[in-house]
């Protein structure tokens, strides 16, 4: 039961977006106070609060969180599962007497999650059914084995439409459910409703299945005896690197960053740290990579333990190698990764930058940075105007002439450089982006001018006939 | 100045495209003074007419103004131009027109033909009348082939109909790369047209314009098509640039932000005068003179399209002579006891008439159109100007004896506005498709189509669309909308964002403000008149081109009402009226009760207790008149003849309210107020109305006899406030209006209302032959109400959905009146509801299967035929009638068992043990299955089954929910209302609590709002004032069962509450099934209430749930 509180007070809910509306998925007890509930369409819900704000849901977050949840509560007992969209489930048998019994358990459960702010309804029974049922449509706050009989037909988990048609007939609690033969209600709702049925009262049993454990990245080596020669400690890497890689390619995996400890004698550590390019699992191009790093290690009295970790894993899929120039175009990329892995390594990877195109007839807003390492480069380059090669922050240019006019001025001074107008070719015009305020462009639009200089420079300057102006923004080669 | 003709422009009738009105487009033109203009839209025409009737009106305005003051320019002169494309208000164009001696440019109607098979455009004008005839039909040969609003064409098509069409070449970009087809597309088109097939070069502004145009001299060279300038215009002025932008998100699919290069780059592609195209084309002078001869030899022009109407004639006999020899059988047949001479002089008159303007065909055509429906045994009933008319009467087309209303003989036809006769039909709504395919089947495809309708953008879809494009989040877009109800035409203003809670002065909404207005009247796309028709003797695919309609088996041309007014062709208005339906069916089971029969003109006229049952506001169900506002207004207006009766049709109508006319002609017939003595001229005009006028002609009629308008002139200003305000004429009509009645002594008070009534007329008017039209229907429907209330009602039922009431108040309405409502039942029922002889000679009302929540006609057919001698139990039912065991569910949840012995629950339980969709031939009771053990289910409690009759049936027979809650309501500490009955004997403050059966804002009535709340013993009218309504929004809107604590207030026999407190008691009404009550929900616990699966859909909050159940009718 996640909930998250915007930084306003007030009513608030997060939408989703179900068939064709959007639907409240979540909300803060002030929208509920004003008569707003779960599962309304998102228009009735404004129209009825118009104060309302709201959010699109991220089911991705709250999987994530309750994923988290889910692993903090393995301090309760080892058995704990997903009760997916937002529950989890724990296993307390042969774990509840180590918290003080079972209502303590739940106590101590309930008091722990308030103080993380989180508002929960707990439930607990002997049968996974039956603390479900207890969680949903309990108090929420009966101690272990409340009675069923009272709840509603829905706190079975079956679908809205059996519980519709159970409700029709006047079947709504539980209680009245037992009460009837079970044959003539299989041959009309289906044997699901009597599983369900089973499972509450744990009649059927019902298994939990618990997370799988993360996968460990690391390996380690314990030396007998210290060492402390650069070469040694290169080979005892590269055999703690092959065997790491071994673990990563078996399940399509590649380090993007790795660490090595080194434990001195006098059990100090010292790290070499080694990001690269791209995720990686081939130890002979990993271990070059590693050098600089070894060569600055300082192994003091001597070091006696390895450590190796893949600090960060991506998902390396394996890729097929059959199509004619693609083996050496690999080649190529991964001779480049490894350059900019050794750069990167001095000057920082983000520092290694690529050009990528945008989508953006303003010149200096077609072409974006990105950082080498995280990025893969795309094509789409099209420049079906001419561009210049060089293109920095607009300059204004003193004209010789007095009045500004729009035909580009004969002589003219650039970065206190005299320069005569060869030849002119434009002018392209383009206009601002109305949509964005961009103060490099408050003079309005602008007249592109490509000039060749008697000098020998060939200039890129523009003109803003909305108020006049010369200014220059490129130079070409 | 450098003469040039615009040769290639893009309105916004090519949809999501272009960014401009055809109307823009031509005041731009000439304003900048150009040669010629062609308006070409994608492979469509349907721009063109409005350009064609800017262009006329600009002609007829510089006409005036040369007349009445030669030396000044022409300026537009109202205060208030409202756009007659876009129907809103804007400030004046602020730009003069041209001087007087440029000529206006001349328009030159074409398209531009975009082929599947070519990367090639090319732009098509029709030089003569043969050539457009051609260029429609090839638009309608791919329209046709193609589903609605696409069009497929291939280079094939256009070499076999470009003979006598200027062709001009715009293929794509020559340095973005051309492919060797584009250069055969190019040079095949000139092989076979080498005289009139061109290269149109246009500039694009990016710094490459002189290599381009080099290029495109190249090819011209090479492919021997010679190069003509064109704009390839988008827009009339670069202002539109961002707007053009929007629209192009919207035809991608994209925000805004992520339009990228796919925007205009810059706002060229705007309507640029001659002398700047000289400069741009400054070194092919010969390309922009080649315009100007390219336009000259466009000699066609709109006029020219020579309509022709179907001769009509029939084995042999000229229309004229058989419309001769129809009037006289119908003046045989109407008045078998001989026409008075006033009828028969007048028949005469309308007859030359007619044969001097040669309409006869039409009248005849409509004839046909009548007769063919009543051979099928579909009611008809005519209205429209030109069913003013004796003529009409005795041709059948309308039921009004003419001798029962003025017929005013220029409304009739008009000699002087050429404008052709305007008849619409009234069909039953549940048969019209009949009498549409009747047509077709008659004159064929290629002869008859259905007229377009335009679609534009209005307030919610332009800020719904603009605003996603804009990137508003959907709760800024929802909350700018919510503040509209229903229609509107007008952009939010700063009041209305910051009443959204929204800063109007930041930047992005301001620029999606100023886009929503820009676009509120764009046309959106292409759909089909409500029905009307146009004919044609030849081919219509001449004259216009015509495509698939969404719906199955129609066609539709491009062109809408105004274009075809515009260009004069003849309509003929084929409408759906649910309540001729209900009446038909009324016919019907009177015949088969009662053994008389009935049709529209033999019901017993001026039956006195019909006037009675009418006069104490008894008129649920009646046409017309069910409204609220009709309801209150009957009493006051004591209706007592026929006459009276369209009075009442014409004057609840926003025209006359607006006008301020009701007050006084309620006062002036009650003898509170005495008649204005307005002179003898004006008292023939407005003695039968009280002085006050009511209907259409007798505004015309005014500006006459009092303002001295001629005829025509009367008639034009009536045409302008309708149809052509985009020029803003209205401000010179009000002034020759105004002084003219002042001229004539009338108070400038007077004058002014009467003014201010016309332009409410412009919009809304009734004439007077519609009124009574309606009036008569008003007249049968309450006659049946009053002596066959339960046909009448049965009638209704079987029509719905139709009129102002659910079927819930419909039987309670009947139940009040005395009828027996027998509830469904699977021995009894029909698919439709029935009557049923009672031993005491009264008809007992059955409701039928139709009543039941989605139950499909099929099954229910299946159960009739075959039920014999009626179904003992559930499973006979499954057995015999084969139906499937969701339908008998459905079956069990209406209550249709109750006959056998089986409650709603045992049936249910019955039906869902049959689960098969088929029996299997050896199980069952007599087979291999086996006894059940006894199930035994709690019974329902009357609360249970009254939820359970709304689920299923939307009524209930038992009890009203009031009934059950009222003990309720004092029980959970609120104060008892008052019984609605006795509303009437209460006075100051009472409480009331009800159903809400109907929400009505009207748009007249500035923000009011009216509900309609029922309770066990009646209904109440409760007016909640707009600050009212902000103060309790939420029940107002949202709530089902509401109580309203309020002041009494009574005009007349009529009682108001106004409300001052409105509390939305909804989650009460789930109490209804409960034993007992418990406590409301706190929310908390109902938060976390999520059934397995995690779904957020199915819970249902009992707000929803009541909604679902207790439907109102809410009115915009």
């Amino acid at each position: 039961m996640l909930r998250r509180w915007p930084a306003e007070p007030g009513p608030f809910a997060l939408i989703a977006r179900a068939g064709n509306t959007d639907r409240l998925h979540c909300l803060n007890a002030p929208a509920e106070a004003a008569g707003l509930a779960r599962g309304m369409a998102a228009a009735d819900a404004r129209a009825l609060c118009p104060g309302l704000i709201t959010r699109p849901a991220a089911p991705e977050a709250e999987a994530r969180f309750l994923a988290m949840l889910a692993r903090w509560a393995t301090r309760w007992c080892p058995w704990v599962g997903l009760e997916a969209p937002d529950g989890i489930v724990l296993d307390l048998t042969g774990a509840a007497h180590l918290h003080g019994g079972e209502a303590a358990t739940l106590d101590r459960l309930r008091a722990s999650l308030a103080r993380g702010g989180i508002t929960a309804r707990l439930g607990l029974a002997g049968s996974r059914g039956a603390a479900w049922a207890l969680a949903h449509y309990g108090t929420g706050t009966d101690v272990a084995d409340g009675p069923l009989a009272p709840l509603p037909v829905e706190a079975l988990r079956i679908d809205p439409d059996t519980a519709a048609g159970l409700r029709r007939m006047g079947l709504e609690t539980l209680g009245q459910l037992m009460a009837q033969p079970r044959a003539p209600l299989a041959r009309r709702f289906g044997p699901a409703l009597i599983t369900r049925l089973d499972q509450a009262t744990g009649d059927r049993g019902e298994q939990i299945s618990p997370l799988a454990e993360p996968p460990h990245d690391a390996v380690r080596l314990t030396l007998p005896e210290p060492i402390g020669l650069t070469d040694d400690l290169r080979g005892l890497t590269a055999r703690l690197l092959e065997r790491l890689c071994a673990r990563l390619a078996a399940r399509e995996a590649g380090a993007r960053s790795l660490r090595l400890t080194l434990r001195r004698v006098d059990q100090s550590d010292t790290e070499v740290e080694l990001r690269l390019a791209s995720p990686m699992v081939d130890p002979a191009r990993i271990l070059p990579l590693f050098d600089r790093g070894i060569d600055a290690v300082d192994s003091g009295f001597g070091i006696d333990q390895l450590r190796l970790q893949a600090t960060l894993v991506e998902p390396m899929p394996p890729r097929q190698l059959t199509q004619r120039g693609a083996g050496q175009n690999r080649a190529r990329s991964a001779a480049l990764d490894d350059l900019v892995t050794r750069i990167g390594n001095r000057i920082g990877l983000e520092n290694v930058q690529r050009l990528l195109p945008a989508d953006s007839h303003i010149p200096e807003r077609a072409f974006l940075r990105a950082p080498f390492a995280w990025s893969e480069p795309a094509g789409g380059w099209s420049a079906p105007r001419p561009r210049p090669l060089r293109l920095f922050p607009p300059e204004p240019i003193e004209a010789a002439t007095r009045e500004p006019g729009p035909h580009p001025p004969h002589r003219f001074r650039w970065r206190r450089m005299r320069l005569t107008t060869l030849r002119a070719t434009g002018p392209e015009r383009i206009a601002p982006e109305w949509w964005l305020d961009d103060p490099d462009w408050r003079r309005g639009l602008r007249d592109y001018w490509r000039i060749e200089t008697r000098e020998g420079r060939r200039l890129w300057l523009y003109f803003t006939p909305q108020d006049p102006g010369w200014f220059a923004q490129g130079e070409f080669a | 100045m450098t003469r040039y003709a615009e040769l290639a422009v893009t309105s916004n009738f090519t949809f999501l495209t272009g960014a401009s009105h055809p109307e823009e487009l031509m005041i731009r033109a000439a304003e900048l003074g150009l040669e010629a203009i062609a308006i070409t839209d994608r492979n469509s025409v349907a721009g063109v007419v409005r350009a064609f009737s800017a262009l006329k009106e600009l002609a007829r305005m510089r006409a005036e103004a040369a007349a009445e003051q030669p030396e000044q320019a022409p300026e537009i002169r109202s205060q208030r131009v409202t756009d007659g494309a876009s129907r809103q208000s804007r400030a004046p164009a602020p730009a003069p027109l041209a001087p007087l001696e440029t000529p206006l440019p001349r328009l030159i109607p074409g398209a531009r033909i975009v082929l599947r098979d070519s990367a090639v455009d090319w732009i098509a004008l029709p030089t003569d009348l043969a050539a457009w005839a051609r260029l429609t039909r090839l638009l309608t040969l791919g329209k046709r082939r193609a589903e609605k609003g696409q069009c497929h064409l291939d280079r094939r098509d256009l070499l076999d109909a470009a003979e006598g069409m200027m062709l001009i070449a715009l293929p794509p970009d020559p340095l973005e790369g051309w492919t060797a087809a584009v250069l055969a597309d190019l040079k095949q088109i000139r092989a076979r047209f080498p005289a009139t097939s061109f290269l149109g070069a246009a500039p694009r502004y990016d710094g490459r314009d002189e290599a381009r145009l080099d290029r495109l001299a190249a090819v011209s060279q090479t492919t021997g098509l010679a190069l003509v300038a064109a704009g390839d215009v988008l827009m009339h002025r670069a202002a539109r640039r961002p707007l053009a932008d929007v629209l192009t998100c919207l035809r991608e699919h994209c925000t805004i932000d992520r339009i990228g290069r796919r925007r205009l780059p810059n706002g060229e592609r705007r309507l640029k005068s001659g002398a700047e195209m000289a400069r741009l084309f400054h070194r092919f002078p010969a390309a922009l003179r080649r315009s100007v001869e390219i336009a000259e030899r466009c000699a066609f022009r709109l006029d020219d399209l020579r309509y022709h109407y179907p001769d009509e004639t029939r084995d042999g006999e000229p229309a004229q002579t058989r419309l001769d020899r129809l009037c006289r059988e119908g003046l045989a047949w109407r008045y078998p006891a001989g026409a008075s001479p006033h009828i028969s002089d007048r028949v005469t008159k309308e007859l030359r008439l007619i044969a001097e303007m040669g309409y006869a065909p039409y009248f005849l055509t409509v004839h046909d159109i009548v007769a063919a429906a009543r051979e099928k045994g579909i009611l008809a009933q005519g209205r429209g100007s030109a069913a003013n008319s004796v003529v009409c009467y005795l041709l059948g087309i309308t039921e009004v004896p003419p001798d029962s209303i003025t017929l005013i003989f220029e409304r009739f036809i008009s000699k002087d506005r050429g404008e052709p006769p305007d008849i619409d039909v009234d069909f039953e709504h549940e048969r019209r498709e009949e009498v549409i395919q009747w047509i077709y089947e008659r004159y064929g495809r290629h002869r008859a189509g259905l007229t377009g309708t335009v679609i534009h953008f209005r307030s919610r879809a332009a800020i719904r669309e603009v605003g996603k494009v804009m990137g508003l989040s959907q709760d800024v877009i929802a909350r700018l909308s919510g503040q509209i109800w229903g229609w509107s035409a007008a952009a939010p203003d700063d009041a209305r964002i910051r009443d959204a809670g929204i800063d109007p002065a930041d930047r992005r909404i301001r620029l999606a403000a100023r886009l929503i207005a820009e676009i509120i009247g764009f046309p959106r796309h292409l759909s089909q008149h409500v029905g009307g028709f146009v004919i044609t003797h030849g081919r219509l695919d001449e004259l216009c081109p015509i495509e698939n309609a969404a719906m199955e088996d129609r066609t539709v041309i491009e062109w809408d009402k105004d274009d075809i007014d515009a260009l004069g062709l003849l309509k003929v208005d084929i409408l759906a009226l649910g309540m001729l339906t209900a009446i038909r069916k009324a016919f019907g089971l009177i015949a088969d009760h009662r053994g008389r029969r009935y049709d529209l003109a033999s019901v017993p006229a001026e039956d006195p207790a019909v006037y009675d049952m009418l006069c104490a506001a008894d008129a649920v169900g009646v046409f017309q008149v069910e409204s609220r506002a009709q309801l209150n207004f009957l009493p006051r207006m004591r209706p007592r003849q026929f006459y009276d009766l369209v009075c009442e049709v014409a004057i609840v109508r926003p025209g006359p309210i607006q006008g301020g006319m009701v007050h006084p002609f309620i006062n002036r017939r009650r003898g509170l107020e005495p008649v204005e003595d307005l002179g003898p001229a004006m008292m023939e005009v407005l003695g039968r109305t009280y002085g006050v006028p009511l209907f259409q002609e007798q505004a015309m009629q005014i500006a006459v006899v009092a303002a001295g308008f001629t005829p025509a002139e009367a008639d034009r200003l009536r045409r302008s406030l309708a149809t052509f305000k985009r020029m803003g004429t209205i401000g010179g009509f009000r002034e020759r209006f105004v002084s003219g009645m002042l001229s004539r002594g009338y108070g400038a008070d007077f004058a002014e209302r009467c003014f201010a009534q016309i332009e409410g007329f412009g919009s809304y008017g009734f004439p007077e032959s519609h009124a009574a039209s309606f009036a008569r229907l008003v007249y049968i429907s309450a006659w049946l109400k009053r002596h066959h209330q339960a046909i009448f009602t049965c009638a209704l039922l079987n029509s719905q959905p139709m009129g102002f009431y659910a079927p819930a108040q419909l039987v309670r309405d009947a139940r009040d009146r005395g009828v027996e409502v027998r509830p469904v039942c699977i021995n009894r029922s029909d698919w439709d509801c029935t009557v049923e002889p009672r031993p005491d000679g009264a008809l007992a009302l059955r409701l039928g299967l139709r009543q039941i929540r989605s139950l499909r006609e099929e099954d229910a057919r299946w159960i009739v035929a075959a039920r014999g001698n009626g179904y003992p139990d559930v499973e006979s039912l499954w057995r015999r009638a084969g139906i499937r065991p969701d339908a008998l569910e459905r079956l069990a949840e209406g209550d249709a068992f109750a006959a056998l012995g089986l409650g709603r629950r045992d049936a249910l339980w019955a039906a869902k043990a049959l689960r098969a969709p088929k029996p299997l031939p050896l199980f069952g009771a007599e087979g291999e299955g086996a006894r059940e053990p006894e199930t035994a289910l709690p019974s329902m409690t009357l609360g249970q089954e009254v939820i359970e009759d709304y689920l299923s049936l939307r009524l209930s027979l038992r009890a009203h929910p009031m009934e059950l809650l009222r003990p309720r309501l004092s029980e959970t500490g609120l104060t008892d209302s008052l019984p609605n009955d006795r509303l009437p004997q209460a006075t100051g403050r009472v409480v009331l609590t009800g159903l809400v059966i109907t929400r009505q804002r009207p748009g007249t009535a500035s923000g009011v709002i009216f509900l309609t709340l029922e309770d066990e013993t009646g209904v109440a009218n409760v007016v909640i004032w707009s600050r009212i309504y902000e103060a309790f929004r939420r029940a107002v809107i949202g709530g089902r069962l509401v109580r309203v604590t309020g002041r009494i207030e009574r005009d007349g026999p009529v009682t108001h509450v106004i409300a001052e407190t409105v509390e939305d008691l909804t989650p009460l009404l789930l109490t209804l099934g409960r034993p007992v009550l418990i406590a409301v929900n706190d929310g908390r616990a109902d938060e976390t209430r999520r059934p397995a699966g995690g779904s957020i859909r199915s819970p249902m909050h009992p707000r929803e749930q009541a909604k679902a159940m207790f439907r109102s009718r809410d009115f915009h």
